[in-house]
């Protein structure tokens, strides 16, 4: 048998706080013959540092130290005096054949008397005639330790004088902890695990792993994850079964940091085909790291890992490994390389997660067609398959330009949202009606929407839009009643189309101009169109709670409102509309994010489409939305979220949500109120005139409107004064001189913009001449 | 008073004497034929005390009494081969004490990890007696760890009384809003002046005083007797979510407190009047409208109100609880504890 290093691994010797340890002895030694053992310093022996928690001493005997300092381990009470040692058991169990529990008692005795050599062969040494002694042992092989202690006290009183072999109290004893260090792990009694492991150093040996794993992971367990990782090493130091190193390590893997588990697996072996002996533990790591990225964004993969994975997936044909590498690359916007891996997946095995994983990619991918039909036939396979599913449908309905889609398609789509009383679906179905002109289909989609989600705002929305078209006066007012103060682009869809109209100054009825001049009331959203339109459920888990974000629904809704506002507000003047008054000016910012990025709390959303309270961002966010919202010409929403903008404590920030504002406001014919916003803050001299400018050239138009013609001129006058006069509102002023019958100062100004080449001026002088030939 | 006992302990066992009592020390109370009754109904061959009447499980307390009549019945093995599936099926928490229930029918047999203090008050009882009675010190210094613990984790001081809460979990006034919640019958007042000659750390005696002027406290409805569960946060009343009711629990208070000691008719009669409505059987009490909900008639649970007749007015036991015959676990037990009691100090009532 190979000769063996002696190691005496004091694991257990410094347990801060635990009851103080009872030996009932220190073994000096621990020679093995395949088993080692775990033994305790002396306590005279101070700890290798203050903590005394993370180190052990690996001491060797007869050769040289292999690692560390040695430290002589206390001798073995009796050692020197060659004591008599019990047999007895060692030589029941080989005439049992019972060969684990003849080697665990060999390595006990050894551990227990270093000079001792056992029996040649033990089975030779004639059986005794006790056969009482031999129930006694085939009890305690047998684990009946009750039994056991029952039979020796039966003795002890029926035989007065009778004594238990040396030791077989001890063996029972050992025995008994055993039981209860392993009862108690499984009760995650940890406390216990570590109170009997320390007092019972024999259980602590290789013949026993299971035993050391328990120690281990009660360490692990109770923060002691030095001494958990000193346990583990030490089986692998040490023990040399394979399965059982594997288990070790195996056993650390939920417990341990990569960091410690690295440093175990670099101990491992190599085995003799050349391979490393725990190199699919390294794989599963590798599996695990990249399992956890693709759940927590936050956590970085290495290289290796990254490399090894992608390794394992291409060689192993089957469907996990690649299912892993899409999960990560859709976890971060990586929507064609997680395709890549979920194709892969799904071409190996057609199954419920893969499939889920390529439609999410897909729509990641604004391929909302190609994501129904992928996940069609496992939509009822769980919550998250069906959740994915409804993703589709809604961003199918909701593509920007919106696409026909096949009837089929649509109407195995409907069946589905019905039954899955998906509210968001439902709405972005009224949508897509709508924009074919079915109003009364839009207007039960919208209805069932909010059969099923009733406090849902973008199907209000739509409702009240499609009652408009309807002429359904009342049922518009009733649900502006029913949305006031909550929703402004509801409450005020009529207001804001009033006021646009009334910026469509001068009359031409009234002058009899005519209009050449293309207008634009309405600026295009500038978000990306090419965006997808829902922010992508990051896996299975968020797929079933949020199926879908909201951002869905208004790149449609805004754009069919704006469609409305057009044509609803154009009617009237389209044939013979100008636009002199531009309502406002754009803002001209120093750097604005183009793309701002509203964080709800839930996952960031891309644009501002979505219907949020501005309530629930901080001031930042709610300032970089009413930018964004300005972008996309939601005027009214832009002022709610600038004033939440204005609770910044930043100065800067506060200012710029003043000037947002007061642009908001003015954009919204709102100018009056801009005014007041615009003092909330204090404002650069550049921003102020600006604004100055913009509110005079409101206020002018407004006066000039109501036909007060004098305080139009004013407001003019009184802006000449900090800013060229544009010619919009030149000609304006030429109309309110020519109102005023100030026909000279009249014909003046509008020669003046003629001279620029401007229809508007020649306009203006020709009807300046109309009327003085009138006149005269 | 010891001195006492001990001679009539000698009588009894000379009046038991046959050829099994040969080996029997003077101090085993309870009849070798009985004690082999109750293991061979109760007692499986690895040491598990079973009740039977609650699906064949084991808790703290059937193995406690199981350790408690072995060593009243003087028999080592027996007491040693309890001990050995206590320490290593209960004895598990991280507070050194034991847990409550052992299941046959689940794995792992223990599910739940709480424990109850008067389970763990008889085993520590037992470990001190066979300790000092057999001179076996690893049971007493095992015994002193569990001491220690109980009154660390189960004993608490409200409202100028010392308390025992009936397990770690579950029964504190931060966890129930009636909270702190008792069970008198879980003061086993006869193991506290040992406990008291152990462990220091807290007062034991006080415990067992301020437990006997609880039960007075504690009865009320027309029967005058106190309920199982108490919520003793304000004045003590019968407590959410349990029957309030003179159940199962309380009926052993009166045997706890005459093994004790007490004699004090003005608390034993209250009790023993109103267990026993017809004068013989005990009666499970509706605290509420004292109306009898059940009739016991099982020996073990008879034997307690005719042994305070013993204590207080010398009756004798009528003839039908003399002798002992399992019947389940838990009057069984009453049954062997009371007619210990009787041989080792009412030698007149038989």
């Amino acid at each position: 048998m190979k000769k063996s290093t002696l190691l005496v691994l004091p694991i257990i010797a410094a347990f801060a706080g635990l009851v103080a340890v009872q030996l009932d002895y220190v073994p000096a030694l621990a020679t093995t013959n395949g088993s080692v053992r775990l033994a305790m310093l002396e306590s005279s022996d101070p700890p290798p540092d203050a903590q005394a928690d993370g180190s052990y001493v690996v001491a060797q005997s007869g050769r040289a130290p292999k690692t560390q300092a040695p430290k002589p381990a206390a001798p073995a009470p009796g050692a020197a005096t060659a004591p008599k040692v019990d047999e007895t058991a060692l030589r029941y169990f080989a005439r049992q054949g019972d060969k684990r529990r003849l080697e665990a008692e060999i390595a006990r005795l050894r551990a227990l008397y270093p000079g001792w050599t056992p029996p040649a062969d033990p089975t030779s040494v004639m059986p005794q005639a006790d056969t009482a002694l031999d129930a006694m042992w085939k009890l305690y092989a047998a684990g009946k330790l009750p039994e056991l202690r029952k039979a020796i006290q039966e003795r002890q009183t029926s035989e007065p004088g009778w004594k238990p072999p040396g030791d077989m109290l001890q063996l029972v004893e050992l025995a008994e902890s055993r039981e209860q260090l392993i009862n108690a792990s499984d009760l995650k009694q940890y406390d216990t695990v570590i109170r009997i492991g320390s007092s019972h150093n024999s259980l602590l040996t290789c013949s026993d792993v299971d035993v050391l794993w328990r120690v281990a992971e009660a360490f692990a367990k109770t923060d002691r994850v030095a001494r958990a990782k000193d346990a583990y090493g030490y089986i692998l130091d040490n023990c040399t079964k394979p399965e059982e190193r594997l288990a070790t390590v195996q056993k650390a893997l939920p417990l341990l940091s990569r960091a410690d588990l690295d440093a175990l697996l670099a101990r491992e072996k190599t085995n003799t085909d050349g391979s490393k002996e725990f190199d699919s533990i390294r794989n599963d790591l590798a599996r695990k790291a990249v399992a956890d990225a693709g759940s927590d964004p936050k956590l970085a993969v290495s290289p290796a890992d990254m490399n090894r994975v992608e390794k394992l997936a291409n060689d192993i044909v089957e469907p996990s490994d690649p299912l892993i590498l899409g999960w990560y690359y859709l976890r971060r916007n990586d929507p064609v390389s997680a395709e890549k891996w979920f194709r892969l997946s799904h071409d190996r095995e057609n199954a419920a997660s893969s499939s889920q994983g390529l439609a999410l990619a897909m729509i990641a991918q604004s391929r909302p067609a190609e994501a129904e039909a992928t996940i069609y036939e496992w939509r009822d396979s769980s919550d998250g398959a069906k959740a994915v599913y409804m993703a589709a449908v809604a961003n199918l309905l909701a593509q920007d330009p919106p696409v026909e889609i096949a009837p089929a398609i649509l109407q195995r789509m409907v069946p589905e949202v019905m039954k899955a009383k998906d509210a968001n679906a439902a709405q972005q179905l009224g949508w897509y009606a709508y924009l074919l002109n079915q109003f009364e289909t839009a207007s039960g989609w919208f209805s069932t929407a909010l059969l099923w989600k009733p406090d849902d705002e973008p199907s209000s929305y739509g409702l009240v839009l499609t009652r408009e078209q309807l002429g359904d006066t009342t049922g518009v007012a009733d649900i502006q009643r029913r949305w006031a103060g909550k929703s402004d682009r509801i409450e005020r869809l009529g207001e804001l189309r009033n006021t646009r109209q009334r910026g469509l100054v001068p009359s031409p009825e009234r002058f009899g101009t005519d209009t050449s001049t293309e207008s634009q009331p309405v600026t295009q959203p500038t978000t990306n169109p090419g965006a997808p339109a829902t922010a992508l459920p990051q896996d299975s888990s968020v797929v079933a709670a949020n199926p879908l974000s909201t951002t869905l629904a208004p790149t449609l809704a805004d754009r069919v409102a704006e469609t409305i506002a057009r044509t609803g507000a154009q009617p009237q003047n389209s044939q013979n509309q100008i636009e002199p008054v531009q309502s406002a000016p754009e803002p001209r910012r120093t750097g604005p994010p183009q793309q701002p990025t509203v964080n709800t709390g839930q996952r960031a959303s891309r644009g501002c489409t979505t219907t949020i309270d501005p309530q629930t961002l901080s001031p930042g966010a709610a300032l970089m939305r009413g930018w964004c919202l300005m972008d996309i010409n939601r005027p009214l929403e832009a002022v709610a979220a600038f004033e939440r903008g204005l609770l910044s404590r930043s100065e800067a920030a506060k200012s710029d949500a003043a000037y947002g504002q007061s642009l908001a406001y003015l954009r919204a014919g709102l100018a009056d109120k801009a005014a007041v916003a615009a003092s909330k803050a204090r404002q650069k001299q550049s921003r102020q005139i600006e604004l100055d400018t913009a509110l005079l050239a409101s206020r002018a138009t407004d006066s000039f409107t109501a036909g007060r013609y004098n305080e139009a001129l004013l407001a003019l006058d009184q802006r000449a004064r900090i800013a060229p006069e544009r010619n919009d509102l030149m000609v304006l002023r030429g109309y309110a001189y020519l109102n005023l019958n100030r026909l000279s100062d009249a014909q003046r100004v509008f020669e003046a913009v003629a001279a620029t080449g401007s229809k508007d001026g020649l306009r203006g002088m020709a009807t300046v001449r109309a009327i003085r030939n009138k006149e005269y | 008073m010891r001195l006492y006992s001990f001679a009539l302990a000698v009588l009894v066992a000379l009046v038991w004497s046959n050829t099994s009592m040969a080996q029997t020390s003077a101090k085993a109370h309870i009849k070798p034929d009985d004690w082999q009754a109750y293991k061979s109904h109760f007692v499986d061959a690895s040491g598990r005390v079973i009740d039977d009447a609650n699906g064949k499980i084991s808790h703290s307390e059937s193995q406690g009494y199981g350790l408690f009549l072995a060593y009243l019945a003087n028999s080592k093995a027996d007491f040693d081969l309890i001990w050995s599936f206590t320490r290593t099926e209960f004895l598990l928490r991280d507070d050194g004490l034991a847990v409550w229930k052992w299941d046959p029918n689940s794995k792992p047999h223990v599910t739940d990890s709480n424990n109850a203090s008067d389970g763990d008050i008889l085993i520590a009882y037992a470990l001190i007696l066979a300790g000092s009675g057999w001179d076996r010190k690893d049971l007493t210094a095992t015994a002193k760890t569990m001491i220690r613990a109980i009154g660390k984790t189960n004993v608490i001081e409200a409202q100028k009384q010392l308390l025992l809460l009936p397990g770690v979990t579950g029964f504190s006034a931060t966890e129930r809003e009636d909270g702190p919640v008792i069970n008198l019958s879980y003061w086993i007042f006869e193991a506290f002046p040992k406990f008291a000659a152990l462990d220091q750390a807290t007062d034991w005696n006080r415990l067992g005083k301020d437990g006997l002027s609880l039960i007075d406290v504690a009865r009320g409805g027309p029967r005058s007797l106190p309920a199982d569960w108490i919520s003793a946060r304000t004045v003590l009343k019968p407590a959410k979510g349990f029957p309030p009711e003179f159940g199962y629990n309380a009926l052993r208070i009166p045997l706890y407190m005459m093994r004790a000691g007490v004699t004090d008719r003005a608390q034993l009669e209250p009790l023993r009047h109103g267990m026993s409505p017809d004068g013989t059987n005990v009666a499970i009490v509706d605290i509420p409208s004292g109306a009898a909900t059940e009739t016991l008639t099982d020996p073990g649970y008879t034997i307690i109100p005719a042994l305070v007749d013993c204590v207080l007015d010398k009756k004798k036991l009528p003839e039908s609880v003399r002798s002992f015959q399992p019947t389940l676990y838990y009057p069984s037990t009453l049954h062997l504890l009371s007619l210990s009691f009787v041989y080792a100090q009412h030698p007149e009532c038989l």
